[in-house]
């Protein structure tokens, strides 16, 4: 038993059968389903889902939760459309720091709200959801952000290519997302704020003992999540461009099964964010590729929900055998190190 | 030797008050480094309070704690570390996501804020060196053996520079060859200089490796000796040295036919052979620590958590009680030992507490349940048991402890039991209801039903029990009559320095 091979790899090993499958499903199902224009299409939905599926799996690592991130999504994207369409001449990265400022704030909120006010996380940001939304709503007095206020750099955005692969190109937002997963991998492998990340969540009476500001870290992951969600809006105004007060609704959903989907643990303590990355992928693919086959909104939703139930469930399933599998392989070894060193003695 | 030698650790005069309960009455303790110390002292002896002071987990009310002869506060787990007190407990807390290496450092802060994977490895693997055991550090804390597990937690204390080590019963799930082990390692501390606080209710082990013996009882100190100067039986007379005082005793009652056999019933790693009856008539008293099975046996009888292997007989005929419905049905009741959370729904009104179990007797021809038959219930209960309150009508947690309790006999004699099962029937209610509730208790039997009544109130069980079965670990020790059992007998039974009476089963 080689031990860099554990059960989170074999996870994503096989969620990438998966996405084989679908794709040759797909691929038999759509007409000329493998080209770069089903990538880029499908690449421009999934950098969305994703860039705010790390925040949330952040949050989910702790054994919390954000239902919040649609609404700051909405929000953001139409806070941002507003001060572009008014100030044209405003630099690309301040738009974007504009954006993710706002979005920690948001997370900010509901940070202090859970570790502070200890109000579980589902019932904290199923209120902000509905309260973002509102400021949304007061904030836009029901207008929306037409495309054509927007100044032209973020308008051509979707469409500027960084470079190619064959005839795939790699365009910026897709680009943003895969940095953005490189550079919270790296934080949750390599960092001690990540490791603690993974305590609070996977026993949060032993994190308590070992001297862990719990209430400090879930903060922190609740503001990330509420930035990413910010980085997300401005996504969502590059690539719809026509922002009204529902803007991102029901984004939340997609983000959690993606998160899901990819093996985070909804208790806390387990995932990765390249888990979070083939949810979204998955999750991406699934929904563009029924709207391709033209399946009308009712059966797309449902299948997607039937695809999420399975993925979760089979998951379950298979990886407690698999653990239990290792377990006794385990004990096999210990046991028989342990003979050995008795021998010894 | 360690009379010359600086403490490193004191505890002096330290009080703490939970509501009516006084956790720790002025209580005294010194460690020195190098010495193992054993705590001894029944259930509720403040030996957790103790611990969770020392830890910063509670902040003591009066008294004080000292380092080296300073004096500190310590108001949480970090501050306990930085004045090198770790604490480990029975049940370890490691983090199942993390792998065995990290687990190790998580408390460091000065590994800093980035991950050396390679190097955290190495030091693992070198602090398990220092413990003289080898583990794969990359391996998941998920499913490791509670000896691994404990293991862990102890390279985590070394790995701080620990100076005072708390180990809470760490040998209780431990096996023999396990239990061996974990000794050695502790004189491997101790000649590193740490003091070790050694709680455990072996009495063996604690005369095996203790230097100094202190003992705790209600929250007081009792005494503090050398381990060569006091005597395992004086050490037990210290921790039950209670005064019997003014304690209801049971009235005779005439003992029939047996209504229970219990034999060489087993649950694989919570009880083995379990060998009593339980007659009509007859209090049969279960004595014993927290942990030693005793409520696992009563949940075999209410078939909640059914036994294993071996046998119940009712009335002579064999039965395998299956789930607390079929338990009712057979006559069994059973009054669980948190009333709060299982003895009663305190959002409901008490008619419809003591109405709960036998709701079907309540239903009229179409179903609906018949509320003027539930309140002449209710009523009758409320008048037989005295209970206090305005009205039956009242949510059951707006009553006293003592009227809970009786709403919860109430709610169980309903069903009209033959074997009344009380798990601690007086635990947190005042002396007043306490004494009700064992006259209640003596009533039933005289009435013929039989009780049987768990309990780790030791002047409690010898009043009120006919005769008394003390568990140890999962093992009957041995079945008291009333004339034998006496607070040093049960105890002495309990703790494990065997005198085994004669009596029947």
């Amino acid at each position: 038993m080689s031990r860099w091979l554990r059960i989170q790899q074999v996870r994503e090993i096989s969620l990438l059968i998966i996405f084989g499958l679908i794709l040759l499903f797909f691929g038999t199902q759509i007409t000329n389903y493998f080209s770069a224009r089903t990538f880029n299409r499908i690449s421009g939905v999934v950098a969305l889902i994703t860039v705010v599926a790390v925040g949330q799996t952040l949050v989910v690592l702790t054994r919390n939760v954000d239902l919040s991130v649609g609404s700051i999504v909405g929000f953001t994207a139409y806070f941002l459309g507003r001060q572009l369409s008014l100030f044209d001449d405003m630099n690309p990265y301040l738009a974007v720091s504009l954006a993710m400022a706002v979005g920690a704030g948001f997370g900010l909120i509901n940070g202090l709200l859970v570790s502070y006010g200890r109000v579980p996380s589902i019932v904290v940001t199923l209120g902000t959801l509905a309260l973002y939304r509102g400021f949304l709503v007061e904030y836009s007095g029901s207008t929306s952000i037409a495309t054509r206020d927007l100044p032209d750099w973020i308008k051509e955005l979707p469409r500027v290519n960084l470079f190619t692969i064959g005839d795939i190109e790699m365009r910026v937002l897709p680009f943003i997302a895969v940095i953005v997963v490189i550079i919270f991998q790296l934080i949750l492998t390599y960092t001690a704020f990540g490791r603690r990340l993974y305590a609070v969540g996977s026993s949060p009476e032993a994190a308590k003992m070992a001297g862990i500001p719990s209430a400090r870290l879930v903060t922190i992951a609740f503001i990330i999540s509420g930035a990413l969600a910010g980085l997300g809006g401005f996504i969502y105004l590059a690539r719809i461009g026509t922002i009204t007060v529902v803007a991102a609704q029901g984004l939340e959903l997609q983000v959690i099964a993606a998160v899901v989907v990819g093996g985070v643990n909804i208790f806390g303590g387990s995932g990765t964010i390249l888990g979070a990355l083939l949810g979204a992928v998955l999750i991406g693919t699934i929904e563009q590729s029924l709207i391709r086959m033209r399946i009308n909104e009712f059966w797309k939703d449902a299948s997607l929900g039937i695809f999420i139930l399975i993925a979760v469930t089979t998951d379950a399933v298979l990886l407690n055998r698999l653990r239990e599998w290792w377990a006794k392989i385990r004990q096999r070894n210990q046991h028989s190190e342990k003979t050995k060193n008795t021998v010894e003695v | 030797m360690s009379q010359e030698k600086v403490p490193y650790f004191e505890i002096k005069g330290v009080s703490k008050r939970f509501g009516a309960t006084q956790a720790l009455d002025d209580v005294y303790l010194s460690l020195y480094p190098g010495e193992i110390h054993a705590l001894l002292g029944e259930n509720g002896a403040g030996k957790s309070t103790l611990i969770k002071t020392m830890t910063g987990i509670h902040q003591p009310d009066s008294g004080g704690l000292l380092v080296e002869g300073k004096s500190i506060s310590i108001s949480n787990s970090a501050e306990a570390q930085a004045h090198g007190i770790a604490a480990i407990y029975q049940e370890p807390l490691v983090f199942p996501d993390l792998n065995i290496a990290e687990n190790i450092f998580i408390s460091h802060r000065n590994r800093g804020a980035f991950m050396n994977w390679g190097k955290l490895y190495k030091d693992a693997e070198a602090v398990l060196q220092r413990l003289d055991v080898a583990m794969d550090v990359r391996a998941q804390a998920r499913g490791l053996p509670l000896a691994a597990q404990q293991t862990v937690e102890i390279a985590k204390a070394i790995s701080m520079n620990v100076r005072v080590l708390i180990m809470d019963e760490p040998t209780a799930s431990l096996s023999a060859h396990e239990v061996e082990q974990l000794f050695r390692i502790i004189f491997n501390l101790k000649k590193e200089g740490v003091a070790i606080l050694f709680i455990s209710h072996r009495m063996d082990e604690v005369f095996s490796i203790a230097d100094r013996i202190t003992v705790f009882r209600d929250g007081q100190f009792i005494s503090s000796n050398l381990a060569t100067e006091i005597t395992p039986e004086q050490a037990i007379r210290d921790m039950v040295g209670r005064e019997m005082g003014e304690i209801f005793t049971k009235e005779p009652s005439e003992k029939g036919q047996p209504i229970i056999s219990v034999r060489d019933l087993s649950l694989q790693g919570t009880y083995h052979n379990m060998n009593f009856d339980v007659h009509a008539g007859e209090v049969l008293g279960f004595a014993g620590l927290v942990g030693s099975g005793r409520t696992n046996v009563a949940l075999a009888l209410f078939g909640i958590d059914p036994a294993d292997s071996g046998k119940i007989l009712l009335d002579g005929q064999p039965v395998e009680i299956t789930s607390p419905k079929h338990a009712i049905d057979l006559g069994i009741a059973y009054v669980p030992e948190d009333r709060r959370q299982h003895g009663l729904i305190l959002e409901l009104p008490i008619v419809e507490n003591i109405s709960l179990p036998m709701l079907d007797k309540y239903a009229s021809s179409m179903g609906l349940v018949e509320e003027t038959k539930e309140t002449r219930t209710a009523e009758d209960y409320r008048q037989k048991f005295s209970i206090r309150t305005p009205s039956v009508n009242l949510h059951a947690g707006k009553l006293s402890g003592g009227n809970q309790q009786k709403v919860v006999l109430s709610k169980w004699l309903n069903t009209n039991p033959r074997l009344l099962i009380l798990d601690e029937p007086t635990r947190g209610i005042d002396v007043g209801a306490k004494e009700e509730v064992h006259r209640l208790i003596s009533d039933l039997a005289q009435e013929g039903i039989a009780i049987l009544m768990i309990s780790s109130d030791l002047p409690e069980v010898l009043a009120m029990s006919d005769r008394v079965l003390v568990m140890r670990e999962g093992r009957q020790m041995g079945i008291f009559s009333r004339e034998e059992a006496d607070q040093e007998t049960i105890m002495t039974a309990a703790m494990g320095r065997v005198k085994l009476p004669e009596g029947d089963i």
